[in-house]
């Protein structure tokens, strides 16, 4: 029976083949098919669990009849979804629809969007990380408000006390004197009283707000380190065990993404010129390492995205200092031991204050702006296809397409690359957004996979496997995809994509996308075309 | 119900004092407060019901805006009597009111309905924050919640005080309608009690000496405060009455309503409202309590209350025990009538102790007699601080 479900969730990452993940970007987009209809969905994920998530679908050019919104979990699967709610019409954008959802406790979560129309009945599985993350503090308009109504109400009550043992037990007339001293003593206690309530009443809301803070989502801690052998260097990263155990999560169930473990990114800090798209080994569950490509010394940002088997989706971050390349030494040659992932791939680009690349060679460029073809080290152009020299309004869905064109000219005849038409990495300048998307949106295709496998089910909460068991089978499924060739590696990956991953290759790709802030980002865009990986990367501003 | 509320003969006796000469009739903030009183206790039980059948809601839920109608109702009307009484009021009427922050003049009773009222909508923006910032409903007691059913006590209690301040000062034509009022009143009151306390109190717990702890700590303090305050004869007994038949009222009403779950995970599936508790059988304990102030009337009070507060705890314990064991474990007890198979849609139909005591929530032996000596205590204790409120409330004059 074991064994079965291990083979089963490695079915499930058999088509499991993007994903998402992303540092303060929570919003999820969709583009792509309900049935017969075309969609594009944006999801605003509350912050706080239990909340609200606001849910808009657009449908473009296509009449249909209703649009209903459900939330799906993971752990509660469809028959323990709730009833679907009518997303309702916003008036004055036809096409588009509103609606709000419940998601009521942490976890793997997604919505089920069913389209009714003339064409039929069609529906999408989005998922949704339910995650608290927030961490408010109270206005001061309504601090005040609420301190003045609470001194009101200490006062009052305070004056209600005097009067019910005095005043109101005197019998009425003018003769009623009552006691003043016994009011006064009423008063008194009366407000010690009330003020070893508030006391008590602060020290419970304050345990609560402690409570809150300890069940906050929390990415896991990572150390990474550099070590050179024979003037090869080796990044390592460590997953934090004290960090995991304290806050009871594991390492052992991470399934592969695109036919990777982990998609590792460094982005060289503060100048946002370099930057790498890695796919470490893992030596075991909480170990993994990566050969360096040659990239310039200095301080890292530094992204690992994995999923967990349940489909839950995260980055690891850490920053990291890469020192000049060494001179070659006698040192063993351990790095000769590491598997050497063809599609890591690295950039060189201008740094965000500077107009120019004093790096030279394939791996450099100039980073190009909306509206204006850029030239590619290799002769090839993209052109980011957005009227020039406008910003962009944040928390509005953009198609950020992207025209390849090749040297000659022509639309690019792109290939996948890891299965994907293409891939973006979008980093706010001061590195509070991170977001890894594709041409699909934003959402994790694994997750949607085991989501929908979850409903296709018997219903039953699957139980966790052994982990021995299920790392050894992921590692052989590891090893397996390795050795197939490039074509059939593309066409294992795309066969959990039902189509959705695979656009029209006219040498255009677009990324559905809604900056989460205003400032300034900068994109790096992965192609490939000619065999080789093409990266090219833009400046956006967004207001 | 009516030939078994009779004033007692010490409070004909008592008005011997001179007081001011006024024919009051009922003012309107008095019913003002009990009506108030009354939409507060069904929208509660209706949320709770809510709660546990649709499972969502919003500041303006249905059963908010009852909740919020009848603090916006005691509020207006006793703020209208207050405000009345300061610019408009004869000096009769402000003699026989209290006279505070040097300008007002107002009944007691208006004073904590309009404290009720204040607390309850300060509760509104802080819950509304408390939701963003900590997330939505998932437990009853939070500190906005507190101070929401502390304001929605406090207006129960407002109407229990104005019906006696306006039965100590009216002369007797008034009678009937203020006992039925303060029945009414304190039969509210109590069923918010229960409501507040209900998970030591439901079916579930009732073979453990919690419950009967909890009840200690309750029932005999307001119930002998009732019969104190009142002086009427069956006062505890029309109280739990009042609080049986509008928890049985609930019960029947609510389930007759289309009620699906409206947030996941959804693991028992239903089409109507599932229904809050079938009550404690309080009537027959209470009635020990009536029938002891009555028969031992002239003894000392802390014998009275002795015991008054120790047959009331153990006729509890009796009853309780097998009518609970009945509604928890009985298949007859599982229909329209007792509402033992109501059950929230997040929780699994298939639990094995649904129908069943929990190891955990059952005590026996000497775990059993340890904690019914400890209610024991408990019960004398608060019967002696009901005896003692019930004294001060019977004092209540403005």
């Amino acid at each position: 029976m074991r064994y079965i479900k291990i083979i089963f969730f490695a079915g499930l990452m058999f088509i499991s083949v993007s994903l998402f993940a992303h540092v303060g970007s929570p919003g999820v987009i969709y583009q792509g098919k309900a049935g017969p209809y075309s969609i594009m969905v944006n999801i605003n994920p509350p912050d706080v669990i239990p909340g609200t998530t606001s849910i808009s679908v657009y449908i473009n050019n296509q009449q249909v009849n209703h649009v209903y919104l459900q939330p799906v979990y993971w752990y509660a699967g469809d028959k323990g979804s709730p009833k679907s709610d009518e997303a309702l019409p916003v008036n004055g954008t036809p096409g588009q629809y509103q609606g709000i959802v419940w998601l009521m406790q942490s976890g793997v979560a997604s919505m089920r969007i069913t389209v009714e129309g003339p064409l039929g009945k069609g529906s999408a599985i989005i998922p949704v990380m339910a995650i608290s993350t927030a961490q408010r503090t109270m206005p001061a308009s309504l601090d005040w408000g609420l301190a003045a109504l609470g001194i009101l109400l200490v006062v009052l009550m305070i004056t209600i006390i005097g009067a019910s043992v005095t005043d109101g037990i005197s019998t009425p007339g003018p003769q009623s004197k009552p006691s003043a001293r016994k009011k006064y003593i009423a008063m008194g206690v009366t407000a010690l009283i009330l003020f070893g309530i508030l006391y008590g009443g602060s020290a419970w809301w304050n345990a609560w707000s402690s409570n809150y803070r300890k069940f906050l989502y929390k990415a896991p801690l990572a150390h990474t380190k550099i070590s050179v052998s024979g003037g090869q260097m080796v990044l390592h990263l460590n997953i934090d065990t004290a960090w995991l155990n304290k806050n009871g999560q594991s390492m052992n169930y991470i399934i592969p993404d695109h036919g990777k473990l982990m998609h590792l990114f460094l982005i060289r800090e503060k100048t946002d010129d370099v930057f790498a798209h890695l796919h470490p080994t893992r030596k075991d569950s909480i170990n993994y390492q990566v050969a360096l490509p040659d990239m310039p010394a200095g301080r890292y940002l530094v992204f690992g995205d994995i999923v967990q088997w349940d489909g839950f989706t995260e980055t690891i971050s850490d920053t990291l200092i890469i020192p000049a390349k060494p001179a070659v030494q006698n040192s063993p040659v351990i790095s000769n031991t590491l598997y050497h992932d063809p599609d890591d791939t690295y950039v060189i680009s201008n740094a965000i204050n500077d107009n120019k690349n004093p790096f030279t060679g394939k791996t450099t460029l100039v980073c190009g702006k909306p509206g204006i073809e850029m030239k590619l080290a290799d002769g090839s152009s993209a052109t980011w296809q957005h009227t020039a020299n406008t910003s962009f309004e944040a928390n509005k869905i953009y198609p950020l397409t992207f025209a390849i064109k090749d040297p000659s000219g022509l639309p690019a005849k792109l290939q996948p690359y890891m299965g994907m038409m293409g891939h973006a990495v979008i980093l706010k300048y001061d590195g509070s957004v991170y977001v890894h998307l594709h041409p699909v949106g934003t959402y994790s295709m694994a997750s949607q996979e085991i989501i929908q496998s979850r409903i296709n089910g018997n219903g039953k909460v699957p139980l966790l496997p052994n982990p021995k068991l299920f790392i050894d089978s992921i590692d052989r499924l590891i090893s397996s995809i390795r050795a197939m060739s490039e074509d059939e590696r593309n066409a294992y990956l795309n066969a959990g994509m039902k189509g959705m991953a695979m656009p029209a290759m006219d040498g255009m790709v677009t990324f559905p996308y809604a900056f989460p802030s205003p400032g300034n980002y900068r994109i790096w865009i992965q192609m490939k075309w000619d065999g080789k990986i093409l990266n090219s990367a833009f400046d956006a501003v967004v207001q | 119900m009516d030939g078994s509320i009779h004033i007692n003969q010490a409070v004909k006796a008592e008005p011997k004092q001179k007081a001011a000469n006024i024919d009051y009739a009922i003012q309107p903030y008095v019913y003002a407060s009990v009506f108030s009183s009354l939409c507060i206790i069904v929208g509660l039980i209706w949320d709770i019901s809510w709660h546990t059948s649709i499972g969502r809601d919003g500041l303006l839920a249905p059963p908010h805006d009852v909740i919020y109608l009848g603090a916006i109702f005691a509020g207006l009307f006793s703020a209208y009597q207050i405000l009345r009484t300061t610019f408009f009021g004869s000096p009769m009427e402000k003699q026989s009111s209290v006279k505070f922050w040097g300008i007002f003049y107002g009944p007691l009773g208006a004073m904590f309905c309009i404290w009720g009222a204040i607390a309850m909508l300060t509760s509104a923006p802080f819950d509304d924050w408390w939701h963003n910032t900590y997330g939505l409903d998932v437990v009853i007691l939070s500190p906005p919640h507190t101070l929401l059913a502390l304001g929605m006590m406090m207006i129960q209690f407002g109407a229990m005080i104005a019906v006696l301040s306006s039965l100590h000062a009216t002369k007797s034509d008034n009678g009937a309608m203020h006992k039925w009022l303060f029945v009414i009143a304190s039969g509210l009151l109590l069923t918010s009690f229960y409501t507040l306390f209900s998970e030591y109190l439901n079916k579930s717990r009732s073979h453990s000496a919690l419950c009967y702890q909890v009840g200690a700590v309750l029932f005999p303090l307001f119930l002998i405060a009732v019969v104190r305050a009142s002086k009427m004869r069956w006062a505890a007994t029309a109280t739990t009455a009042v609080y049986m038949f509008m928890l049985c009222m609930m019960l029947w009403i609510l389930p007759l309503f289309h009620a699906t779950p409206r947030l996941g995970p959804v693991l028992n599936h239903f089409d109507h409202y599932q229904p809050f508790h079938f009550p404690l059988l309080l009537v027959i304990p209470a009635l020990a309590i009536d029938i002891i102030f009555f028969k031992l009337e002239n003894k000392k009070p802390f014998i009275k209350v002795l015991l008054a507060s120790l047959l009331f705890l153990y006729l509890f314990f009796i009853v309780q025990w097998f009518f609970g064991g009945f509604l928890q474990t009985s298949p007859d007890a599982r229909n329209w009538f007792f509402g033992s198979n109501a059950w929230y849609f997040g929780a699994n139909p298939d639990w094995e102790y649904r129908y069943a005591f929990h190891p955990d929530r059952i005590d026996t032996g000497l775990d059993l007699v340890t904690g019914m000596l400890i209610a024991s205590v408990i019960a004398i204790l608060t019967g002696l601080v009901g005896y003692k409120w019930g004294g001060w409330m019977q004092k209540v004059k403005r």
